[in-house]
């Protein structure tokens, strides 16, 4: 009985997310996909922002992978602290965002008259929001992955004549492979959807979400739709791959 | 020679106090505590992996140590020849020079069929194997091993342990080896060190932690009395004047054991089946919470426990004369 009550109960949320979004696909003819597919501002835009949303995935696993471990090897006051600021991208309204990362990389900022450069509109500054709002997941996708790593792995490799820097490399890293892979996943999935503090800092040149808002806000939502279809196309695919490569890497 | 001096430490809930230890060169030292004593603590600091707040180490060169944990920490995401080929390829040697020395180790251990195996798919004793020889493969001249057998049955155990001794004649190197088994101890161990709560209470040979305790702790703990070195030969064990029917095949090197409180202890000579009484004079009385543990000089010492209710019964004193007697198989053989 309960069962039954909570497999149903279930359903209404799985059926919840589909159902939009497979109405929305088959609300569009192929013909107006194909259009979409072959115009070069469309695909332009796509590309651009799977780049941009990469770009932000690969600096926060250089600088991600020494903070998680940081944050869960290490005890220290004010750890909490920490662990609380990076949860903070999460929480806030991502227009917010947009505006607090304005007045600090925008062209009246301290950083922007000092330096007289100022990143604003250029893809440096879509893969910056993007960081912003998306490197909460990759960062506690690791720390939950090193959480399952015994510390005394990299112990006795230091034992077997490993520095702690190669045995970080030669071992953690690579049991930590699976929690990095959906980790990037997710934060790039994460910065591929942003829109709120993408648009603040550049509206131009336009990524994928910001296109499909453009269009809707000047032609209306046939306009929009087709373009808003091929973007969930494409991210499924690429993530249906990811997610198959991840799980060929288990090695449990 | 390995020499601790006053190492001194807090770690959470456990804390190492005050700990001062001598190692010869090729000894067999092991420190023998119950869990949540400080033992894998004391072992990772004499490995550099943690520092001491207090104290200090002399005599260990941190590249030429062998580490087996536990639970072994073998490198999942590796083959079994990448694991034992680890410390090799870290000391920058030649791939030639590894994959040579891995199957030369591999083969003295009896593992070279599992060598491309996923260390998933691996038994406890092999997984055993495996670690043992990951951590002997670069030839080390001290091994540290924590509760290495902790996991496994008694067969295994057993296996595991003669291997042990194998390896430590074999090589010469120093061995420390914590347990909680007073068994593994006596099947192993040249000397012993006792620890209760991060100190050490009792530090000498086997026959002196197990026959002349220091406290009751020591003697709860390690759990026999009676324990003697010598030789087997025909069905009797020989050390000195002593002579003790057991049941055993013919050994150059053991220690047996006779539990106190497996032994008979009679104001007269009594007639039984069972193959040894000794007669000698009561040197000691220890009141202990549900009886008394009675020390009897029979040319050499040997304690048996008995009730309050005996020991009002016989009329016990210091100098009274009385016969021990215990059964062949009452006598537990450690080979060596």
């Amino acid at each position: 009985m309960m069962k039954n009550m909570f497999i149903i109960s279930g359903a209404v949320i799985v059926f919840f997310i589909l159902f939009p979004l497979v109405g929305m696909v088959f609300s569009v003819s192929p013909q107006e996909l194909f259009e979409a597919a072959f115009d070069a501002e469309v695909m332009n835009s796509i590309f651009l922002t799977l780049r941009a949303s990469l770009w932000a995935t690969i600096a926060a696993i250089i600088f991600g992978l020494p903070l998680a471990w940081v944050l869960v090897r290490l005890d220290f006051k004010g750890k909490k602290l920490i662990e609380g600021i990076i949860d903070i991208p999460v929480i806030i309204p991502h227009t917010a965002a947009g505006i607090a990362l304005l007045s600090v990389w925008g062209r009246h900022s301290f950083f922007g008259r000092t330096t007289g450069i100022s990143i604003i509109g250029t893809e440096i500054a879509i893969s910056v929001a993007m960081f912003f709002v998306s490197v909460p997941f990759l960062i506690n996708s690791l720390k939950s992955g090193l959480k399952l790593i015994d510390p005394k792995y990299e112990k006795v490799a230091c034992t077997l004549g490993a520095t702690p820097f190669k045995a970080f490399m030669t071992v953690t890293l690579p049991m930590l492979k699976r929690h990095l892979l959906s980790g990037s996943i997710m934060m790039w999935a994460r910065g591929i959807s942003e829109f709120g503090a993408v648009v603040v800092l550049a509206y131009h040149p336009m990524i994928a979400p910001v296109l499909i808002y453009d269009r809707y806000e000047s032609f209306g939502l046939s306009h929009a739709k087709p373009v808003a279809v091929l973007l969930i196309l494409i991210c499924l695919l690429i993530f249906t791959v990811l997610r198959i490569i991840g799980e060929r890497n288990r090695y449990d | 020679m390995i020499k601790l001096s006053g190492i001194s430490k807090n770690y959470k809930i456990f804390s190492l106090k005050d700990i001062s230890l001598e190692i010869q060169k090729g000894e067999y030292l092991v420190i023998l505590g119950p869990s949540g004593s400080g033992k894998t603590l004391l072992l990772e600091i004499i490995a550099s992996l943690e520092k001491p707040h207090k104290g200090s180490i002399e005599g260990v060169d941190n590249s030429k140590i062998g580490f087996i944990y536990q639970n072994l920490m073998l490198f999942p995401h590796l083959s079994v020849f990448d694991n034992i080929a680890y410390g090799l390829k870290m000391r920058g040697n030649k791939k030639m020079k590894v994959s040579e020395t891995v199957v030369q180790t591999s083969k003295k251990l009896h593992i070279e069929h599992l060598l491309e195996r996923n260390i998933k798919t691996l038994s406890g004793g092999e997984k055993q194997r495996v670690a043992i020889a990951r951590a002997v493969v670069y030839k080390p001249e001290l091994l540290l091993f924590d509760e290495p057998t902790a996991a496994l049955d008694q067969n295994v155990k057993n296996e595991i342990q003669k291997l042990f001794r194998q390896i430590h004649r074999e090589t010469g190197a120093t061995v420390i080896h914590v347990t909680h088994d007073f068994n593994e101890a006596l099947s192993v161990a040249d000397k012993i060190a006792v620890i209760k709560n991060g100190a050490i209470v009792q530090f000498g040979t086997p026959e002196e932690i197990f026959n002349t305790p220091a406290d009751s702790f020591v003697a709860d703990f390690v759990g026999y009395r009676n324990v003697y070195s010598g030789k087997i030969e025909d069905n009797c064990f020989i050390s000195g004047n002593i002579k003790i029917y057991v049941e055993s095949k013919d050994r150059k090197k053991v220690y047996i054991a006779v539990k106190s409180e497996d032994t008979i202890l009679s104001v007269e000579k009594i007639k039984s089946s069972a193959r040894n009484s000794f007669h000698g004079e009561i040197t000691d009385i220890e009141k202990k919470f549900n009886g008394y543990n009675i020390v009897v000089n029979a040319g050499f010492e040997i304690c048996s426990t008995i009730t309050s209710a005996s020991f009002n019964n016989l009329e016990l004193d210091i100098g009274k004369k009385v016969f021990i007697t215990f059964k062949s198989s009452a006598v537990k053989v450690f080979c060596h």
